[in-house]
């Protein structure tokens, strides 16, 4: 029989041989898979290393912030090993993405932790950190930070071996407000939100706050996340003609679009953002619409040529791209994470959940590089500390327009 | 080689299972679910679990979608009808367990039973929609509904317990998530034997001729609905119990399409076509993250780089079925059983 005959006989096999055929390998793909997990779980940690996982969403809607948390963390923690680790010990980054889905993100996590036994954690969402909570303490070994800046987190009695590299959502609202109020006193305020776990988090105390500091929120105004025909809810900002807008719970849209159109109002409101809609790359996306949007950030911003800022040159070498806001964020996370093991180790503690958050509650007048402009102190769960940025569209950067506000200074 | 079953009566007509080796094979499989638990990693528990709970849901929109041909989106709002029910009373009452599971059921039935109303007039797309419509409306009162559903932080409960016994771990929830599953599809495959079955079934193929026969169509749709959303509550139910925090975006309207594309892949109108499509949609994911991760030693970061390619490859497998198996997975364990009975011969 000649290959060509062969050939053709394959091809003129039955459809269920061929059927059988084509599940075979199906099926010896997925014994495949098994047994690659299996050694996976086999494979033992090295017992010096130090292990840092995560549930990054690389893919899904937040995929824009999982990758450069991603690159963040990376970084940090090759910058930690080229130094020669901690005491000698190497840090090794075991990621896994989650496409921002809780079941994702907490299978992850049972993965990571079946393998290996990691000390620090980074979690993508508020619904995996309430998840985790009782599983985080149960397993007692680890100390995790994330994505979220939910106010809901920022309990240290809830939720005791977990924290977040910046201010809450409340913190975040505190600085604008303090801002409005040094910059315009008795000025009118209006609240812009998504309908979601994430847009109403400082909404209620946010107005408790404004009216502490005598300014007046005029109106609040709730839209579906991402929505793009908001014309109805301009004209009630119009009706309240507010001296600032706060737009919270969205990344991008609808902020342009109500920019633009309170513009064409004639509208002189000031618009401003919290930290997911301020990094540079989503206010550029924005266009000319854009200038002058302000917002509250607590890292520097990465083209920052500021002397005191050491650490975003050495990233700006290590990256000569731009590298977002989330970078920040993980990179910062991680780097408190390591100082939180290096004092626990220096201490001569085990590293367990309660030490090391123990250690990282210790951080005080802490120089972070320049990422923060200021020393900072992490005596609860949160950094209290940002500043004002404002869009330069011209000069296509963030430009500062306030000194760093710490609200821990002034009682916010 | 076997090539029938001889048949002596209706009874025997109408078994779940037509010889003894499939019995064999079937306790084979609940002697594996016992000793699971004992061998498999925190990891492999937690996905069993979920997998159970993702059976359960799946094989209730079988019964209305599979099984009566009633399209509908709304599964992920009525597991919330029943994540909420079963949250609400552990952390208000306290009741036992089963009494909160099967609360979050009926709950979630009458709930279904609403929604239902519609389907009388509308059929298809037209109803989908109207499914769509009622997942909204249940998203906004999870939300707003503060005093009961906790608003958009949602509740947090405390772990389930059973005669003083804990059940706050995988391996723990395993024998309470597992067996309720193995109940509820055991009920479902059941229910096609009986009556109300039969006319859900005659409905779906043709609903004109199904009243013609005498069946009221109002009554068992509006059945069909209550006892997929009963499932879903039931399933909503466990979920809650195993990831203990409910919020209005635990159950978002992807979640209902995952259930869609289970039943879809799996094979639509079959018992195991709901069990091996939600099997598929839970586990392939994750196995390709596996495939993903054992690239990493020769390509540096490939889970940054490859997890795009993963959804895509995920995304090409269910159109692959589509295309290539519309009947779903069930059609194709049918055809291997074929073949292994007749071999040597073809099928």
């Amino acid at each position: 029989m000649t290959k060509d005959t062969k050939r053709q006989d394959a091809r003129q096999a039955s459809p269920a041989r061929r059927g059988l055929r084509g599940y075979g390998t199906a099926l010896a793909m997925a014994g495949l898979l098994g047994l690659g997990g299996a050694s996976q779980v086999g494979s033992a940690q090295a017992a010096e290393e130090i292990v840092f996982g995560g549930s990054i969403p690389l893919t899904g809607v937040f995929a824009f912030a999982g990758e450069g948390v991603h690159a963040g963390i990376q970084d940090w923690v090759q910058i930690v090993n080229e130094a020669g680790g901690i005491e000698g010990r190497m840090l090794r980054y075991e990621p896994e993405d989650t496409a921002y889905k809780v079941d994702a993100s907490v299978a992850a996590f049972k993965r990571i932790t079946s393998q290996f036994q990691p000390n620090l954690y980074y979690g993508d969402s508020t619904a995996f950190s309430k998840t985790i909570n009782p599983e985080l303490e149960r397993n007692g070994r680890m100390i995790m930070a994330g994505a979220s800046f939910a106010t809901e987190l920022n309990d240290p009695e809830v939720f005791p071996l977990q924290f977040m590299a910046g201010p809450d959502y409340t913190e975040m609202f505190g600085i604008l407000l303090q801002h409005i109020a040094d910059t315009q006193p008795g000025a009118s305020v209006a609240f812009v939100y998504s309908d979601t776990e994430f847009g109403r988090d400082p909404i209620e105390p946010g107005r408790a706050r404004a009216e502490a500091l005598g300014l007046e929120v005029v109106e609040t105004i709730v839209t579906p996340p991402g929505s793009v025909d908001i014309s109805t809810e301009v004209l009630k900002l119009r009706r309240a003609r507010p001296d600032y807008a706060i737009f919270h719970g969205y990344v991008q849209a609808p902020i342009p679009e109500f920019i633009s159109q309170a513009r064409q109002m004639g509208m002189e409101t000031r618009f401003m953002g919290t930290f997911w809609s301020m990094d540079h790359t989503v206010v550029m996306g924005m266009g000319e619409v854009a200038e002058g949007f302000m917002g509250v950030m607590p890292y520097r911003y990465y083209y920052d040529e500021a002397a005191d800022a050491p650490m975003l040159e050495r990233i700006r070498e290590m990256r000569p791209e731009y590298q977002s806001t989330a970078y920040m964020q993980g990179f910062l996370t991680a780097m408190l994470m390591t100082e939180a093991v290096e004092r626990t180790v220096a201490a001569g503690q085990d590293l367990t959940g309660p030490n090391l958050k123990a250690a990282l509650n210790s951080i005080e007048d802490f120089d972070t590089g320049g990422i923060i402009g200021v020393p900072i102190s992490l005596p609860g769960n949160s950094i209290p500390v940002g500043r004002i940025y404002q869009a330069d569209i011209a000069a296509q950067k963030m430009v500062p327009v306030s000194d760093w506000i710490r609200l821990d200074e002034t009682g916010g | 080689m076997r090539i029938g079953a001889a048949k002596e009566s209706y009874a025997a007509d109408e078994a779940l299972f037509d010889t003894a080796v499939q019995w064999r094979w079937l306790l084979a499989f609940f002697a594996l679910l016992a000793i699971f638990p004992f061998v498999a990693t925190p990891y492999w528990l937690f996905m069993a679990c979920l997998v159970a709970i993702n059976v359960a849901s799946a094989t209730g929109l079988n019964i209305l979608t599979g099984y009566t041909g009633l399209v509908s989106l709304g599964q992920a709002a009525f597991m919330g009808v029943g994540a909420y029910t079963v949250a609400w009373l552990e952390i208000n009452l306290g009741t036992p367990v089963l009494l909160n599971l099967a609360a979050g059921g009926l709950m979630a039935g009458a709930a279904g039973m609403l929604v239902g109303i519609p389907s009388l007039r509308v059929k298809g797309l037209y109803l989908a929609i109207a499914t769509i419509a009622a997942s909204v409306i249940f998203h906004f009162i999870f939300a707003n509904w503060t005093s009961v559903t906790g608003g958009v932080s949602g509740l947090t409960m405390p772990p389930a317990t059973i005669l003083g016994l804990t059940l706050d771990e995988p391996r723990h929830l395993y024998w309470l998530i597992v067996p309720i599953t193995v109940l509820m599809v055991t009920g479902a495959a059941n229910l096609f034997r009986t009556r109300i079955g039969r006319a859900f079934i005659a409905i779906r193929d043709r609903d004109i001729s199904a009243e013609v026969l005498g069946i009221r169509l109002l009554r068992f749709k509006l059945l069909s609905f209550a006892l997929s959303s009963f499932y879903a509550g039931v399933a909503g139910g466990l979920w809650a119990y195993f990831f203990r925090v409910v919020t209005p975006e635990s159950f978002p309207l992807v979640m209902s399409i995952f259930f869609l594309a289970a039943i879809i892949v799996g094979g639509m109108g079959s018992i195991l076509g709901g069990i091996l499509g939600a099997v598929f949609m839970t586990l392939v994911p994750e196995a390709l993250k596996m495939a993903v991760n054992w690239l990493s030693p020769w390509l540096p970061d490939a889970v940054a780089l490859l997890s795009p390619v993963r959804v895509i490859v995920f995304g090409a497998l269910i159109i692959g079925f589509l295309l290539f198996e519309p009947q779903g997975l069930a059609e194709i364990w049918r055809r291997l059983r074929r073949q292994f009975h007749l071999w040597p011969f073809r099928t």
